[in-house]
Formats: C-alpha cells, structure tokens, sequence
C-alpha cells in the first residue's frame, strides 16, 4: 500500500475527531501513550471509522484500543498492507 | 435540606449562569433585576422557517473559549452550557475540590431534552451517508446523563452523581436530589440544568405542544397572567450550582448565600393545568413543611408562569390554597417572562434569581407584564427594594410535574 498512516497524518485526525492538539513529533517519542494526551478508545474509534471511509478499507478489530500511537500506526498500517495484498 | 438523622444542611455557596440574558451570575442579575427582556426572533441556522417564531437564545457565548476542544467535539450545546456553568459556580464558590479526596464531590443535572442538535448531524450522517459515517461521540452526546458525565469526568467528581428526567419541574427536583446525597455525607454537589432546545429537529419536537407560543412580536409571545397570554416562549441555556453541607462550606471559610430549606413534587399529568393547582398546592404544602416554616413567611414566590390562561389560573389557585390570606399580598415575579423558558434550566434560573434577591434586597420585576388579570400581587415594570429571607420557586412541566423549592437566605455564622 503507497500510503500507510504517517504520523502527521494521525495528528490531524485527532485534531479533527478527538478535539486533542498534539505534535506529530510527540506522538513519535518512544514510549508515547495515547492517554497521556487525552485520546481515549472513543476517540481512536472515530478515526478509525474516519480512515475506513476515506480509504475504503477494514481496520483490524481492536485497534481502538492501541495504547500507543506505535501501536495504532502499526496496526492501521497492516491491515493496509493486508488489503494491498489481498 | 435537613438529613434528620445526621443534621447535614445543603447550602447554595456558589452560582453559575448561562442565560439568555447574561452570561455569569452578576450580567444575568444586572438584566434581571432591570427586567431587560431578551426575547426575540429566532437566529439560528436552519431554525427561521419554523412555525415557532420567538425564543430567548444565549448569545455571545463562545463554546471554544469557554471548554476544551477535547470535551467539545464530543458534546452538544446543552452540555457546553452545562460545562460552562459548572466552572462559573465552583468558581465562585472558590471551590478547590481536594484531589485526596475525589469521592467528597457529586455532580446531578435535570435535562428535558438532551443533545438534539448533536443527534440530528449524526442522523442526517446515516441517512445521508449511512452507518459508518456516524461517529462515536453520538452514543454519549445527545443522552440526557451527558452533562453530568462530562462535568464528573473533566472535573474529577466522583462522588454521587445523577440525573434526573422529571420533566421542566426536574430542576428543582435535581436539586432535593442533591441535597439528598449531602444529607447522606457528601460533601459537595455540583447540580443544576442547562438546555439547548433552539435547533430545527428540537424545535420541531415542541411544535407538539399545544402551549408552546407562536407569536411573532417578541413583547407578545410570553405574558403569563395577562388576558393576552398565549403560550410561552422556550429559551436556551441555565444554571448549576455548588451545593455544600453547611459544615464543610464554613470550615473552609465559604460564603453561604443560602439554604434549601424544604422541597416538593407531585405529578397530575400532562397538560392537564386544572389539576395542577391541587399538584402545585400539595408540593408547596410538602415543601414548606419540609422547611418548618408558615405561609405567612414566605416572602417572594418565583412563579412558573406558563403563560396558558388555564395554567396561569391553577398556580394562582393553589397559591391561594395553601397561602391563605397572604396570598394576595405576597410579591409575586416571573423574570422569565423577559427571557423565555429553557425547559429544565427554566426553575434553576429562578433559583439562581431568588439567591441573588434575597441577597440584594431586591423583587425583580416580570419583563413585558404590565396588566395582570388574576388577583395575585406580580411585580411588574421594575424592580422593588424588599427584606427577603425565604423564597418560593415553583415549576411545572408539561408532561405534569409541579415542584416547590423553599429557599432561605443564608446567614453569617
């Protein structure tokens, strides 16, 4: 898949969807967790819908429940790859 | 109230308002005593085609300033007014709620309608788009519980919390609610109504009511105890409140601006105003007896007012039921006849009113009110000094509840 979710791009949707302000480059930082920043698994679910519309694509069950953005990158990503290869 | 077995009293030690007619407590007593009215054509999107013409909307308020983007993509305006007016009162109470102890501190809201505004995007979104398009934020944001849920969570309250659906009446009702958990050992209760019922699918929902007004003219719409009255107005917005045992509010050296002192509900079903004078009458009875206190001490009444001809002749009944006599001499006000009824929020605005009369030593008046048709003693065209130490505020609901809250100004220790 050409495009897998970029951490920018992660900002933006939880800016749009979970109301949450943060730099892409903090979510990068080793060991980032999603409540440290107030995104909760409501949250995270909205983004996911928002990615399956926009991409036309299933995200894995459960990654509403990534605790890390490395997490939630990681499992958004494969299941484009999974698509992909399909 | 008085838990009589462990002598808990619940007192007001702050308040937050979220009126169409002022934003904080000290702009909506400032409109309110001079008996601004507020009342005027409708101006939101989508809102100005409707039969319903005339409501009191809260303007200049801005939901970004006022609470975090993380709590706003995730809530409907009744709960950013909500929000905004629990702030405001635990600020002035000058409430700092002790982190050690987050089980000290409850939150109970009255809503009438919940998230109407919020629900309708998310519907036109499934029928638009369909069921992916809906967003999870629709699950919380239009329920009744939202606004007690966001006020627990943002603020970190997790003592008893509540909400009640008691129709229009619910406002006072959350409030003996309230006291109810102070009397069983909280020590504070953030507790109040806001509504936001000016959006189209909302305003189309009260088209059902035959005593919603659909007058044109602003100063006609709403004009309770008038031979011109026609139904009321709605209107957005209302009041929270911080709630303290009296002990703890003086231990920690708080203002107390007064006590609720004697509260009561009955319901005789909807739309039925002939039978809400002996409803009224008996939770006026409940609630003064509650209070330990005669007819003749009651000082001001906050009437509920609808407006309805019907309606207006029951209250003005039942307060000659139960005053006797001192019925026709009591000062009687309706403020919200200047800023239109916002359902649940409508009676916590008049509580919020009657603290701050009691305190100033002033009646406000009942704006657009000048020739009254009942033998009842309004208060209309402006403001009059009076000593007020206890205060009745009546509410009723359309679907039938009728509530009485007996106030008493606080005193110094």
């Amino acid at each position: 898949m050409s495009n897998p979710l970029s951490y920018p791009e992660l900002a933006a949707l939880l800016q749009a969807r979970a109301g949450v302000t943060v730099a892409p480059g903090e979510l990068e930082q080793p060991g980032a967790q999603f409540d440290e920043f107030g995104v909760d698994s409501l949250g995270l679910l909205g983004i996911v819908g928002e990615l399956e519309n926009r991409h036309g694509f299933k995200v894995t069950t459960g990654a509403e429940s990534a605790k890390t953005p490395a997490e939630f990158l990681e499992l958004v990503n494969s299941s484009l790859v999974t698509k992909a290869g399909a | 109230m008085t838990s009589r077995q462990q002598g808990h009293r619940a007192v007001v030690t702050g308040l937050g308002v979220v009126a169409p007619n002022g934003v904080g407590a000290d702009a909506f007593w400032k409109a309110t005593r001079q008996g601004v009215s507020v009342l005027d054509r409708i101006s939101r999107e989508g809102c100005t085609e409707l039969p319903l013409k005339v409501a009191g909307e809260v303007r200049g308020f801005e939901p970004k300033s006022a609470i975090d983007s993380r709590f706003l993509v995730q809530t409907d305006r009744f709960t950013h007014y909500a929000m905004a007016a629990a702030d405001l009162a635990v600020a002035d109470a000058g409430f700092q709620p002790d982190p050690e102890q987050p089980f000290a501190v409850g939150v109970v809201t009255a809503a009438g309608s919940g998230g109407g505004e919020f629900g309708q995007r998310e519907l036109q979104q499934l029928w638009g788009q369909g069921p992916k398009f809906v967003g999870p934020y629709q699950s919380i944001a239009w329920f009744y519980a939202a606004s007690t849920g966001q006020i627990s969570i943002r603020g970190g309250y997790k003592g008893p919390c509540g909400v009640v659906a008691s129709d229009e009446a619910g406002g006072l009702d959350a409030l003996a609610h309230a006291a109810r958990s102070i009397g069983r050992g909280t020590d504070a209760v953030v507790v109040g109504a806001a509504e936001a019922p000016l959006a189209p699918y909302s305003m189309v929902c009260q088209l059902g009511y035959p005593e919603l007004s659909l007058a044109e003219l602003p100063e006609a719409a709403y004009l309770p105890f008038t031979a011109q009255a026609c139904g009321f107005a709605p209107a957005e917005g209302g009041a929270m409140l911080l709630l303290e045992d009296e002990r703890a509010a003086r231990r920690r050296g708080a203002n107390v601006r007064a006590q609720l002192a004697g509260h009561g509900s009955t319901f005789t079903g909807a739309s039925r105003w002939e039978e809400s004078r002996e409803g009224l009458a008996a939770a006026i009875r409940i609630a003064l007896d509650e209070a330990r206190i005669a007819p003749e001490e009651i000082d001001v009444v906050f009437a509920d007012a609808l407006g309805v001809p019907a309606a207006d002749r029951a209250e003005v009944l039942a307060l000659a039921d139960v005053l006797g006599p001192a019925a026709e001499s009591v000062p009687v006000t309706a403020p919200k006849s200047g800023t239109g009824r916002a359902y649940c929020g409508a009676p916590m605005l008049d509580v919020a009113a009657a603290v701050l009369a009691m305190e100033d030593g002033v009646l406000p008046p009942t704006p657009n009110v000048t020739e009254v048709c009942h033998d009842l003693s309004l208060v209309t065209d402006r403001a009059r000094p009076a000593e007020l130490r206890t205060a009745l505020v009546l509410s009723r609901g359309l679907m039938g509840s009728n509530s009485a809250l007996v106030l008493r100004r606080g005193e110094q220790p």
